[in-house]
């Protein structure tokens, strides 16, 4: 296929072969005690209770993001006991079957969406900034805020199980049962705007992730030398971006349906429960790969490093890596294979679905042959990569089964599938995660494992996981459905259910056994050396525990190639770039996205309760929506639009720095210099987001105006009057992005653009009040069909977007007044344009749509 | 391959009293998945254990070993041609199962929360049974299926795959019952708290005789009034 | 940056050629293009199809041609890009190949 021995050697390649251009004198060495006193002092989170309140630091919400997912998975696996008490007989008769619905769809949402999403996003914050040589997330604000919305998200739909209202429709969700009409109460409302808002964190944690992988690298680290969890991540928190947006979509389009009756869903007005599906699955397989990469990544990793080796087939595995980012997408209807699609269709997605096993194959066979190559080591971590293997090899055969669609629609919503997501997330992603804690336990503690128990905890998981999953295969295949609560009629399905059960309680103990290790580890485990693994990476290039700061300076090209414990003391006595804080503010290095030359210094937020502010007011909103007080959420709403200024306004940098020499002889801009900052590249991320929620939408509308059966609907009374107003709702955000480049002409020209960034107001203003006079006076009623309803949605997606353009046009012009944007410093113009430009096209094309779904002469 | 299958035997054997085991098939197209999925068995057990025996071979001495054989050779090369032939058999498999438009008798199935209405054509009008299908032995059927509620799924395990129930479509199932006898059917999509009990008796008649099963089904009571 | 853009050409072409296959698929079976002839005994919706995926496979085929003349920037390799139209004419190759197998409708 293609020449692979090259890119293996890339890893290998010596600091002297690499671009020369980038040699970076180093710094003259100083008093490490010096240097981590002040950095520790810049970096530190505030002192006391109100230090966790404001703390916006990548460690402490790493590990937050972590032990919080912990305690969600310990939650979770509580469920899944009293499910498997439940069903350990066939009358069952422990819990009534409201309950038990509510139990199992808690146990999917809270282990997908509570567990290993934050549990992922956790181990990524904590490490990333390590690993590639960095003192922090791009955002670290956006870190908190994340944890925050997470948590609250979390403890919504924990408190709703409480109270005996918690979700029950399963966990994907499918209209129209978990519509308006077959779930009245609040308990689907939980599952949509808990989940929705939890997720606010993954896409939070994907941008940064994203932005800190791109733009944060040492200097000299290329993207094709970078370590592979970082592709890895990379991977995911791209998937993250595309992946998500489909069931936002999803969840809000469900949400305006039950509480404003506008069908979407509904097939007597023109909606149809198969669209709910589509989106749903177009985020839910991707989902699974979401899990899997950081999972992988960690293998790549640790593999290696217990054998003594390098990792065999670096290319292959970023191209592995490549290739599941997309075919990922391609497979979501193997999830629908018996609703009714033809079967070239569902041969498609077959096709598909087999095909990504492919990149996955690559992938074990490298560990494998890296394991071949080297000398493995069996100690704790290899267990539970042993464990791994076994597991996840079973758990993706029985994926490809799955995949071959006569088979599918045997084993389709049985227990064989039950057993087949287990063995694949157990084994492809809580088994390599088990590796990861017990890796870097001893960096987040600073002390050494208890020997012993961890090595009991794996024998009695691996036991109880087997042991419960292996046989329900074939409670599947002997007809078993999911999500029953009795099976009176069917006595030989017993025996099965309750091996699993007892089977099931032996693996709780093993987890018990694991949370203990850690706790034991963690307060009565011996001091630690530096770098217990002789890892290769800068993860190990610190003190233990790490400190806040990571790095007491920044490594340089020559430190990427040496052993982790040659270079911490280069780095502790600053010898890299950047040492120390001697500006008494938090500062990092940005480098350039493919061969990370330095670029600017950017000037990091210091800690602030100002994400925890913004997580409650979004929190508000989520309750009072909750409460059915809609008319009342336009208060938190308005405090989340005040938030954010404020918080725009931190971002605000002086504009009388002068360049940084970060190393002897080279000297670098401030972030507020260059057009281009860790903000810009961020808002590009946040509207690939957005342009998969707007490209989802228009899929949606394609799809109803294709398939629903309730098509055309009645004769709509939307008349040509219209037409002037839906010209100037699209046509403002357009002299909006013209406004913007005025004002960019006038900036760097260092002339005052206050007025232009005016006209950008008052573009998008108007085009705002034009919705407002469509929405009165000329659109159908919205509940009558889904086309109304579905223009009703593209209308506010317009005005959000340009309600949020005037904003930014706002801010513009006050920082042009406040003449915090010159000739040099371009402010929020930028972000600003980009903004605008997408704002302007969706404008244009939602008009188009909501012409094209017709009107009366 | 046949070390699985013996391995697998008490399984199999288990499966033998159970009315909705797909490992027990009644009908062609369940015998026909029921066959894939045993040489599936066989086929995942060779990899796994090819798999699990590379693992085992790998603790000892550092080896010298090329890249190429693992990520290619192994890694491409074995998967493609594994993945290719599933992708024909399952193919091949689909398109014998799937309805043709060949004048099969066609029986209406209609799922509500939380039972099953089910209406065949007869000399004396429509007849609809509830919980209760009645097939003639040796005969494809064309099942119709449509809901008016929520999803559900319609499941026959010893004579076929499931085909959902879904507001606003009609689906169509081919199925076919090699003999009389009794069978079982259930609703496979989750469909609310009635689920567990939306179950069905198939019962399969010579087809001489289907006519008149449904005549005393009609007059049983066991069909609706209206 | 383009280095980077280049490298997911390939899997682009896959994920246009499939939305696209996917795509004509579903709008003919509703709009019933298989009863409608087109040549011969080819009806519109197989024609359709077959020239969905005849142009996603020449778009990666001409990708993998004239890759080698596309400008690497400057200290990042080749390999990436190439992998990348390599995965993407596979995937289209593979994932598409039903439209010469399956039951359209």
């Amino acid at each position: 296929m293609t020449d692979s021995t090259a890119p293996g050697q890339q890893v290998a390649t010596p600091a002297d072969a690499r671009d020369d251009t980038l040699a970076i004198a180093p710094n003259p060495p100083r008093r490490a005690l010096g240097l981590h006193r002040r950095l520790s002092r810049v970096w530190a989170n505030d002192p006391g209770w109100w230090g966790h309140v404001t703390a916006v630091n990548h460690t402490t919400l790493g590990l937050r993001f972590m032990g919080t997912a912990l305690v969600f998975f310990l939650v979770g696996g509580v469920l899944a006991m009293l499910i498997r008490a439940q069903l350990a007989t066939h009358d069952g008769a422990f819990l009534d079957t409201e309950l038990y619905n509510q139990i199992f769809t808690m146990h999917g949402s809270i282990m997908m969406f509570l567990f290993a999403i934050p549990m992922l996003e956790g181990l990524a914050i904590y490490l990333l900034p390590k690993l590639l040589g960095t003192r922090d997330m791009a955002f670290p604000r956006l870190t908190a805020l994340g944890y925050w919305c997470y948590l609250f998200g979390g403890l919504i739909m924990l408190t709703a199980l409480l109270f005996g209202v918690a979700p029950r429709d399963g966990w994907f969700m499918y209209t129209p049962l978990s519509g308006a009409t077959y779930s009245p109460g609040i308990n689907a409302d939980v599952w949509l705007l808990g989940v929705t808002f939890v997720e606010i964190s993954a896409l939070c944690a994907a941008v940064e992730i994203t932005v800190t992988i791109l733009r944060q690298r040492a200097p000299g680290m290329k993207l094709t030398e970078m370590p592979l969890f970082a592709w890895y991540m990379l991977g995911t928190s791209v998937m993250m971006l595309v992946g998500f947006p489909p069931l936002i979509l999803a969840s809000v389009l469900l949400e305006i349906e039950r509480a404003f009756d506008w069908p979407f869903f509904a097939v007597a007005r023109g909606g149809d429960p198969l669209l709910w599906q589509h989106l749903f699955w177009l985020f839910g397989h991707p989902e699974v790969y979401i899990i899997f990469l950081p999972a992988a990544g960690v293998l790549s990793t640790l593999i290696p490093v217990l054998c003594r080796t390098q990792i065999m087939g670096y290319g292959a595995i970023v191209a592995s890596v490549l290739a599941l980012v997309f075919l990922s997408f391609g497979l979501w209807v193997h999830h629908m294979f018996t609703v009714g699609i033809p079967h070239m269709a569902l041969a498609f997605f077959s096709a598909a679905s087999l095909l990504v096993a492919v990149p996955t194959v690559v992938q074990v066979f490298a560990w494998i042959g890296t394991m071949w190559q080297g000398r493995p080591q069996l100690v704790l971590p290899m267990y539970h990569i042993l464990g791994f293997f076994l597991t996840f090899v079973m758990g993706g055969l029985t994926g490809v089964m799955l995949a071959v669609v006569p088979f599918n629609w045997q084993a389709h919503d049985t227990a064989f599938v039950t057993a087949h997501l287990h063995y694949v997330l157990i084994g492809g992603f809580v088994f390599p995660m088990m590796a990861a804690a017990v890796w870097w336990m001893p960096q987040i503690t600073g002390r050494e494992r208890v020997r012993g128990l961890g090595e009991a905890a794996f024998w009695v998981i691996l036991i109880g996981f087997h042991g419960t999953f292996f046989i329900m295969h074939l409670t599947g295949l002997l007809g078993m459905p999911r999500r029953i609560d009795v099976y009176p009629d069917n006595p030989e399905w017993v025996w099965l259910n309750l091996t699993s059960s007892i089977f099931g309680f032996v693996m709780t103990i093993g987890f018990g056994l694991f949370v203990l290790d850690m706790a034991l580890q963690a307060f009565m485990g011996q001091k630690q050396r530096r770098d217990p693994w002789r890892a290769p990476t800068l993860d190990w290039a610190m003190p233990l525990p790490a400190p806040p700061y990571t790095f007491a300076s920044i490594p340089a090209p020559q430190h990427l190639d040496l052993p982790a414990r040659e270079v911490i003391t280069i780095l502790a006595r600053g010898e890299g770039l950047l040492p120390g804080a001697p500006r008494d503010r938090r500062e990092l290095l940005t480098t350039s996205l493919g061969t990370a030359r330095p670029d600017h210094v950017a000037l990091l937020p210091g800690n602030t309760a100002l994400p925890l502010g913004l997580a409650s007011a979004i929190g508000g909103f989520v309750l009072l929506m909750l409460a059915g007080l809609y008319a009342l959420t336009l208060l938190p709403l308005v405090l989340v639009a005040m938030l954010i200024w404020r918080w725009g306004r931190g971002m605000v940098r002086p504009v009388d720095d002068a360049p940084i020499e970060v190393a002897p002889g080279l000297s670098l801009p401030l972030q507020g210099w260059r057009r281009r900052t860790l903000g810009w590249t961020g808002s590009v991320c946040l509207l690939v987001a957005n342009g998969t929620l707007f490209a989802s939408l228009v899929f949606g509308i394609g799809f109803l105006a294709l398939v629903a059966s309730e098509w055309p609907g009645p004769e709509a009374r939307v008349t040509s009057a219209a037409l002037p107003w839906v010209a100037i709702a699209a046509l403002m955000p357009v002299l909006g992005a013209l406004a913007q480049r005025r004002s960019d002409a006038l900036q760097r020209r260092g002339g005052d653009g206050s007025a232009a960034a005016g006209l950008g107001v008052v573009a998008n203003s108007v085009a705002v009040a034009a919705l407002a006079v469509l929405a009165l006076g000329h659109m159908d009623d919205p509940t009558q069909h889904a086309r109304d309803a579905l223009r009703g949605v593209l209308a506010g997606y317009v005005a959000l977007h340009a309600l949020i353009g005037a904003g930014m046009a706002g801010f513009a012009m006050d920082q042009f007044r406040r003449a915090e944007i010159t000739a040099r410093h371009a402010g929020l113009l930028p972000v600003w344009r980009l903004w605008q430009d997408y704002a302007a096209v969706t404008a244009l094309v939602a008009a188009l749509l909501a012409v094209g779904l017709g009107m009366s002469a | 391959m046949r070390g699985a299958l013996v391995l697998m035997l008490p399984l199999v054997l288990a499966g033998c009293d159970s009315p909705l085991s797909t490992l027990t098939p009644a009908g062609p197209a369940a015998r026909d998945i029921a066959g894939l999925w045993w040489v599936m068995l066989g086929g995942a057990a060779v990899l796994t254990l090819l798999v699990l025996v590379l693992l085992a071979m790998a603790f000892g001495p550092p080896r010298q070993v090329r890249a190429r054989v693992w990520t290619h050779w192994l890694g491409l090369g074995l998967s493609f041609p594994v993945l290719g032939a599933m992708l024909a058999a399952g193919l091949w498999v689909g398109e014998r199962v799937l309805p043709r438009d060949d004048g099969a008798l066609q029986i209406k199935v209609h799922a509500v929360q939380w039972f099953w209405e089910f209406t065949a054509p007869s000399p004396d009008g429509p007849v609809t049974t509830r919980d209760r299908l009645i097939l003639p032995a040796g005969e494809p059927v064309d099942l119709i299926i449509t809901s008016s509620d929520v999803i559900h799924s319609f499941w026959v395990p010893q004579l076929g795959g499931k085909m959902d129930a879904i507001p606003g479509r009609e689906n169509r199932l081919r199925l076919q019952a090699d003999a009389p006898g009794r069978l079982a059917g259930q609703c496979a999509e989750f469909c609310g708290v009635g689920h567990a009990v939306m179950r069905f008796e198939v019962e399969v008649v010579e087809a001489g005789d289907w006519e008149e099963a449904l005549r005393d089904a009609a007059n049983d009571g066991d069909a609706e009034d209206d | 940056m383009r280095w980077l853009a280049l490298s997911l050409v390939g899997p682009g072409i896959w994920a246009a050629g499939f939305v696209l296959v996917y795509a004509l698929h579903g709008v003919g079976c509703a709009r019933g293009w298989p009863a409608m002839g087109l040549a011969g005994a080819l009806d519109l919706h197989a024609g359709a199809l077959w020239a969905g995926w005849l142009v996603a496979l020449g778009a990666g085929a001409l990708l993998l041609l004239r890759l080698p003349r596309a400008k690497a920037e400057a200290g990042l390799p080749v390999w990436l890009p190439r992998v990348g139209a390599w995965i993407g004419l596979a995937a289209t190759a593979f994932t598409l190949l039903p439209v010469a197998l399956a039951t359209s409708c």
